[in-house]
């Protein structure tokens, strides 16, 4: 079936599902689109629940015999289902719990602070004439903010709080193994996906974590991140942000 | 004893998405039922078993599982029964995205109003310096803070506002996708329908204006086929507070805009 995958530059949730492809050695059409500039939102596909309403903010979207896809770790696993490289979860069920719990509580918990971040140090720069065709209310109150420079203290430094968390946890992982769930997986690539941009953002988080800078070389070093990094466009693709999911609203 | 242990509070929201799982596939287990509402959570022996005091978590042997969502897709790979996420990578994509859309955006919203009008006025009564203590004793930082706002009826009115916005729209959405499939996320009863069933079973009481089989009739369709399955009974009868018992609203055959009175 033919794929189409619509993609930012190599950071984030873009990084997550390129790296599912190339890893998983699946051909598909790539297309770039600006989505620090809201270019998701002039797809075809904008309007489509999925799509409009991802919880992840700004991400890519593949499209799969018509139906287009949101949220980068559960494309990941569609990607790891479909295709012929080697498996991307553990195969033991109790494992794969693991890999699919760490992804939750990276994406509930880190993401949000990252992304919050990364727009805060560097900044999209959104279309009008795109914003205004945004179907969820909530990310087009997210890009608005980021548009007036609003960056609450309080929120600012709750995140890099819960980046620093993450990093912890990451180095606690990885005592005597190289990958976070022991096997390559998608726990490696949307941790490295929404943290590759937080060591320049949050230094503090990862002075000493001597694990964890080598896990990224490392990450950086396997043949299909090679290529998907060489894909990018900018200078420093961990520099590139879009609104990525909301912070918690229960605090 | 069984090999299977879950410690869960009503059936509704998290709770009662592995016990519909674990119901649904037929695994037998023993029920250890924490009482939220006087903090069981947050009592020594359950921070042993979750240090994060968040409920449910389950024991399968000498494993211990959290986050409801994963632990569901754990007991449909783990147990035999009746597989609860279908073989197409498609629909698994799409049973994952509404559990994900359901957990972390419309359910904070349901429950945001459910802890103010229920769970915040539950607990209230209590000493204010037992209540003190037990806020003390929560683990999670964003935990702390939500019991917080509960227990003083500290939820702001434009965060309620917000959270009955997301209401609407998600009820929307409910309703759209179920006009095009039989269940939510599939041709198949999926962990998709456990997981809405588990926010949505008492909308046309708590959303009386939103939801009824005049403005979503496919919703209440498709609340009615899950509460006649054999499961959700079986899960519901662990119910043992007034706000569980709600699910009996889908025994009348018709809830018209009238039943709002």
């Amino acid at each position: 079936m033919s794929m189409t995958l619509y993609h930012g530059e190599p950071n984030g949730p873009s990084f997550t599902v390129l790296a599912a492809l190339f890893e998983k050695g699946i051909q598909a059409e790539l297309v770039r689109i600006g989505l620090a500039e809201g270019a998701r939102h002039e797809l075809s596909c904008a309007q489509q629940a999925e799509v409009a309403m991802s919880v992840e903010g700004e991400g890519p979207v593949l499209v799969v015999g018509g139906e287009a896809m949101a949220d980068s770790v559960f494309i990941a696993c569609y990607l790891d289902d479909v295709g012929p490289g080697a498996p991307l979860r553990p195969a033991n069920p109790y494992a794969r719990w693991e890999t699919m719990s760490w992804c939750r509580q990276m994406i509930e918990r880190t993401a949000p602070a990252a992304a919050f971040l990364g727009c805060h140090a560097h900044p999209p720069k959104p279309s009008p004439a795109l914003l205004a065709k945004i179907g969820s209310v909530d990310l087009r109150a997210r890009w608005e903010m980021i548009g007036a420079g609003v960056f609450a203290e309080d929120k600012l430094a709750d995140s890099k709080a819960k980046v620093a968390v993450a990093v912890e946890k990451i180095e606690a992982k990885l005592a005597g193994r190289d990958w976070l769930m022991g096997e390559f997986s998608i726990a490696d690539l949307e941790s490295y996906a929404w943290l590759a941009g937080m060591v320049k953002v949050v230094p503090e988080g990862f002075a000493g974590k001597r694990l964890t800078v080598s896990w990224m070389e490392r990450l950086r070093g396997r043949p299909a991140v090679r290529k998907v990094l060489a894909l990018a466009r900018v200078a420093d693709p961990a520099a590139y942000w879009a609104p990525g999911p909301e912070i918690n609203r229960w605090g | 004893m069984s090999e299977v242990t879950l410690y869960h509070w009503e059936p509704n929201a998290n709770s009662g998405k592995p016990m519909l799982a674990l119901m649904e596939k037929g695994v037998p287990f023993d029920s250890h039922y924490l009482d939220l509402l006087n903090f069981d959570q947050h009592k020594p022996e359950y921070l042993s078993i979750n240090p994060q005091g968040t409920i449910p978590a389950m024991k399968h042997g000498n494993l211990v599982l959290t986050e409801s969502t994963a632990m569901m897709e754990y007991v449909d790979e783990t147990f035999p029964g009746p597989k609860l996420m279908p073989d197409d990578p498609l629909d698994r994509w799409r049973i994952r995205w509404w559990m994900k859309f359901m957990d972390q955006w419309l359910a904070p919203s349901f429950s945001m109003i459910g802890w103010k009008v229920f769970v915040g006025p539950a607990v209230q009564s209590k000493d204010p310096e037992e209540l003190k203590a037990a806020i003390e004793r929560i683990p999670l930082p964003e935990r702390r803070v939500a019991w917080r706002k509960a227990i003083y009826g500290l939820f702001g009115e434009d965060e309620m506002k917000e959270s009955q916005r997301r209401v609407a729209v998600g009820i929307r959405m409910l309703e759209e996708a179920l006009s095009k499939r039989a269940w939510l996320a599939s041709n198949q009863y999926s962990l998709a329908d456990a997981n809405g069933f588990n926010l949505a079973y008492a909308l046309p009481l708590s959303q009386p204006s939103l939801s009824n089989d005049e403005l979503t009739p496919n919703i209440l369709r498709w609340l009615r086929a899950i509460y006649a399955r054999p499961a959700t009974k079986a899960c519901w009868a662990l119910g043992r507070t007034s706000m569980v018992k709600r699910v009996t609203i889908l025994e009348q055959p018709h809830i018209g805009r009238e039943h709002v009175a």
